[in-house]
């Protein structure tokens, strides 16, 4: 079946400029990328130290599990901004493959929220190192697969949207008097493994360096776990030192271990994808200058915090740069999937030809919202930055 | 007709929207309403320097972040997810009329988001004034919200100049609809209401100290009794601003008359309750009276969600698209050249399965009646799926045209198909005489016989003989 039958090109006029629409959803999907990371990789190695870790192990799956909610919370809410403009400029690409495999697509939803109260479940049996019901145990786990399996949905969807070529075939597998039965999965798609088990390498990266994010610059003063601190008596403040040494030094080790793991992981997987299952085409656009230089900065880049990592020493500004590495990474990444998206489906949709009727005035709107909205939340951070400690979450 | 349709069996894909938009209403009213009390109170509670209101509320904001920020959010995003699988024509429309209006509203989500979570984890440690500026802040966020998602909701309802005037094609003259300020005025009623009576749901449960449970009831009692009066008002100045077809909807559809009933009985009951319960009786607020008071606000909700949904037919955005995804000035190209030739889907099927219709690319309609039956059939279904499975399942579910045309000969389902939007409620026949042969070869496969024991006098020994 020929897909080109798929599109009208007499397309309507884009709201916004289309490199505005591009940039958003880059900055969108960078933004959400960090705390997805979070849940996605996160949450599992969380659960690992947490129920089987030492003592310094336990404490840091404690933190992030305490955490957890808000970085849930936060991913959901910036994932709209680029769904929102993904819908803006890719619609005929976007609604087609969604419709396709539409109740997997709508299933996100349905999995999402038993996810995301299995994380408050295991959360609150966090407080305090009690040891948790094995119920509580169990909705970590659960929620900690829903995420895994939301993360394979959405590589169905997106890898979907890139290839138009399978739509005709699913089609006629999945459907009902032309009608699509919402059932088809894009798993025959030999890129669709090798992107999901990418993003899962730069999971395990972005969760060592918010390891070292947490111990350096958000557990403060408070880096002792809890059960070295009851054992030890309020005035020792050498043991209390010690303690938190001891903690940080674990912290530097499994992070570097993390880190190095998922840049193996990323390696091979990014192997896969670009040397396995791209096609001739795209391999030979984006191995061509001057695409080959955003080529070799997404396979070179998440080298970069690594680097930081094994040499910075255990310094508290050393992990500021480290985490704008790793967010380079993401946002490199970002840039990077898109072209190759692009590139996918210029033959059948080009958006850099699609008109546009730029509504200026709600433009502008948005974007005075969006800076009063950053002052808005600064002025939040910065009243909360003067309580101490950390809260109770 | 540039996109797929999905069938869902019995139910029809639309009416997931209705669910999920129904459910998440009960939830994001609250969000809004819910700010706005907790602002309130807590700034009361910090006057009165009340510990055991605030250590209330407290309880309370916890309750209410884990049901808006988990429940209340990801169906919100679940409304959007649906109105894409479902109606992908109208959500298309509606991106690219309001990108930037949902874009702001994401704006204050985030900022709404933030609040909660300050708001509640950061209790008693930060100062009593920022935390209440952090509580306001979330108020006015989750109101605006409600205001822009209000704009858009309200031009599906109806579109005003915007559809009619192409140089009103503009963001503004479709925010600023002739619904708008109807149903932001209803809406913010609708907010106030629900709070106070999840208020009293959470509170009959969790408090059992009777002075703060009676302060409880009294102080809800009248933000309620005032979204009650504000639903009210909206409620008529919606009416008054309701396109002809809607009203004319709203008057002949017996079941919308039973619902419109059902609303104004709950919502009297309601206010009933709330005087004679929490405003004249705090006493009276025990779990049963809350629970009633509970599940009778959202019948009134639910009802008026579904009616909302209901009267904008044949439209899904009004004047702009209709319910089976078409827009209005389609009509009659379609009706020269073709449905199944109109749509990218249905015109790749008739090439996939049928070639030997296909002339440069596109279905000779000349050729469809000359196809064997069962391929005609397959070509009804095709048509059936695509011009009709939007509101009817098939031969049986929600308003299934099986069931609906039960008992008629064919010439009468031709009759019907070609003068479709003799009944203004429904979309017009959009495809060739030749195309609607086949819809109707494909409906009387579907077709219930008529009841047995209805037409006595046909029946030998019937009561006519």
């Amino acid at each position: 079946m020929d897909p080109n039958m798929f599109f009208d090109q007499t397309a309507a006029a884009v709201p916004a400029p289309i490199w505005f629409v591009q940039f958003f959803k880059v900055l969108g999907f960078t933004l959400h990328a960090v705390p997805m990371n979070l849940w996605y990789a996160g949450l599992l190695v969380a659960l690992f130290l947490h129920v089987r870790g030492n003592e310094n192990a336990r404490h840091f799956g404690g933190r992030i599990m305490r955490q957890m909610p808000i970085i849930v919370a936060l991913g959901v809410n910036l994932g709209i901004v680029p769904l929102l403009f993904v819908q803006t400029a890719y619609y005929q690409v976007f609604y087609p493959a969604t419709i396709l495999m539409a109740w997997t697509w709508l299933a996100i939803i349905a999995l999402l929220i038993p996810a995301y109260y299995g994380v408050y479940l295991y959360a609150w049996g966090c407080k305090n190192g009690e040891k948790l019901p094995w119920w509580k145990t169990a909705a970590g786990w659960c929620a900690a697969g829903l995420f895994i399996t939301i993360g394979f949905i959405f590589a169905n969807g997106m890898s979907l949207m890139g290839h138009v070529g399978h739509w005709g075939e699913l089609w006629s597998d999945n459907s009902v008097g032309g009608a699509a039965l919402g059932t088809a999965l894009n798993i025959g798609d030999a890129t669709l493994w090798p992107r999901w088990l990418l993003m899962f390498g730069l999971a395990l990266q972005t969760t060592a360096v918010w390891l070292l994010v947490d111990v350096e610059w958000l557990d403060g003063k408070a880096a002792v776990p809890a059960t070295a601190k009851q054992a030890l008596g309020d005035g020792d403040s050498a043991d209390a030192k010690q303690a938190s040494d001891d903690y940080r030094r674990w912290a530097w080790g499994f992070a570097k271990k993390l880190h190095t793991f998922g840049l193996v992981w990323f390696a091979a997987a990014g192997s896969w994808y670009v040397f396995g299952t791209w096609s001739a085409g795209l391999r030979e656009s984006m191995f061509q200058w001057p695409m080959l230089t955003i080529t070799a900065a997404t396979a070179l880049a998440p080298g970069l915090p690594w680097l930081l990592m094994m040499v910075g020493g255990r310094r508290r500004a050393v992990v500021i740069f480290i985490a704008l590495a790793q967010f380079g990474v993401l946002g490199v990444n970002a840039v990077s999937r898109q072209i190759a998206q692009n590139l996918n489906l210029k033959p059948y949709w080009d958006v850099y030809s699609l008109p546009e009727n730029v509504q200026w005035g709600p433009l502008v709107m948005f974007l005075a919202a969006f800076v009063v909205g950053l002052g808005v939340v600064g002025w939040m951070i910065s009243r909360i930055r003067k309580c101490d400690p950390a809260p109770q979450l | 007709m540039h996109y797929p349709w999905w069938f869902v069996p019995q139910l029809t894909a639309p009416m997931l929207i209705a669910v999920i938009a129904t459910v998440h209403v009960l939830v994001s009213h609250y969000a809004v309403g819910g700010g706005l009390f907790l602002a309130v109170e807590v700034g009361h509670a910090y006057r009165t320097r009340d510990r055991a209101y605030l250590d209330y509320l407290r309880g309370h904001a916890a309750f209410f972040v884990l049901l808006t920020v988990v429940f209340g959010a990801i169906t919100g995003v679940g409304i959007w997810w649906t109105i894409g699988l479902t109606s992908p024509l109208a959500t298309e429309v509606l991106i690219r009329t309001f990108v930037f209006g949902w874009a702001t509203e994401w704006v204050f989500f985030v900022v709404e988001l933030i609040a909660a979570f300050i708001f509640l984890y950061y209790w008693g440690r930060l100062d009593e004034k920022t935390h209440l500026a952090v509580g306001w802040i979330y108020a006015g966020a989750a109101w605006i919200s409600l205001v822009l998602i209000t704009g858009i909701t309200a031009f599906m309802l109806n579109s005003g100049d915007w559809a009619v005037d192409p140089s009103a094609r503009n963001f503004w003259a479709a925010f600023f609809n002739p619904q708008f300020i109807p149903q932001t005025v209803a809406r913010t009623g609708g907010a106030l209401l629900l709070s106070s009576l999840y208020v009293y749901l959470h509170a009959s449960f969790f408090t059992r100290d009777s002075r703060l449970r009676d302060l409880i009831a009294a102080r809800s009692a009248r933000p309620a009794m005032l979204g009650a009066i504000m639903i009210t008002a909206g409620g008529f100045s919606w009416y008054a601003f309701l396109p002809d077809s809607a009203k004319a909807t709203l008057a002949s559809a017996a079941v919308l008359n039973v619902l419109i009933v059902l609303i104004f009985a709950a919502t009297i009951i309601v206010f009933a309750m709330l005087y004679l319960g929490p405003y004249r009786n705090p006493g009276w607020l025990t779990p049963g009276f809350a629970i009633l008071l509970f599940l009778l606000g959202l019948m009134a909700f639910s009802t008026g969600e579904f009616i909302r949904e209901a009267i904008r037919k044949p439209f899904i955005v009004y004047n702009v698209v209709y319910g089976n995804q078409i827009f209005p000035e389609q009509v009659p190209r379609l009706r020269a050249e073709g449905y199944l030739n109109g749509g990218l889907w249905t015109r790749a099927f008739a090439a996939e399965h049928y070639p030997e219709l296909m002339v440069e690319g596109r279905i000779d309609n000349s050729k469809l009646l000359k196809l064997p039956y069962k391929d005609r059939l397959a070509l009804g279904e095709v048509l059936f799926m695509h011009h009709c499975n939007d509101c009817h399942a098939g031969s049986f579910g929600y308003s299934a045209a099986g069931l609906l045309l039960q008992g008629r000969p064919r010439e009468a389902v031709l009759d019907t198909i070609k003068r479709l939007d003799d009944n203004f409620f429904m979309p017009p026949w959009c495809g060739t005489e030749q195309e609607a042969e086949l819809l109707t070869d494909y409906l009387m496969t579907i077709k219930s016989p008529p009841p047995a024991g209805i037409r006595l006098w046909e029946k030998p020994g019937g009561a006519n003989e």
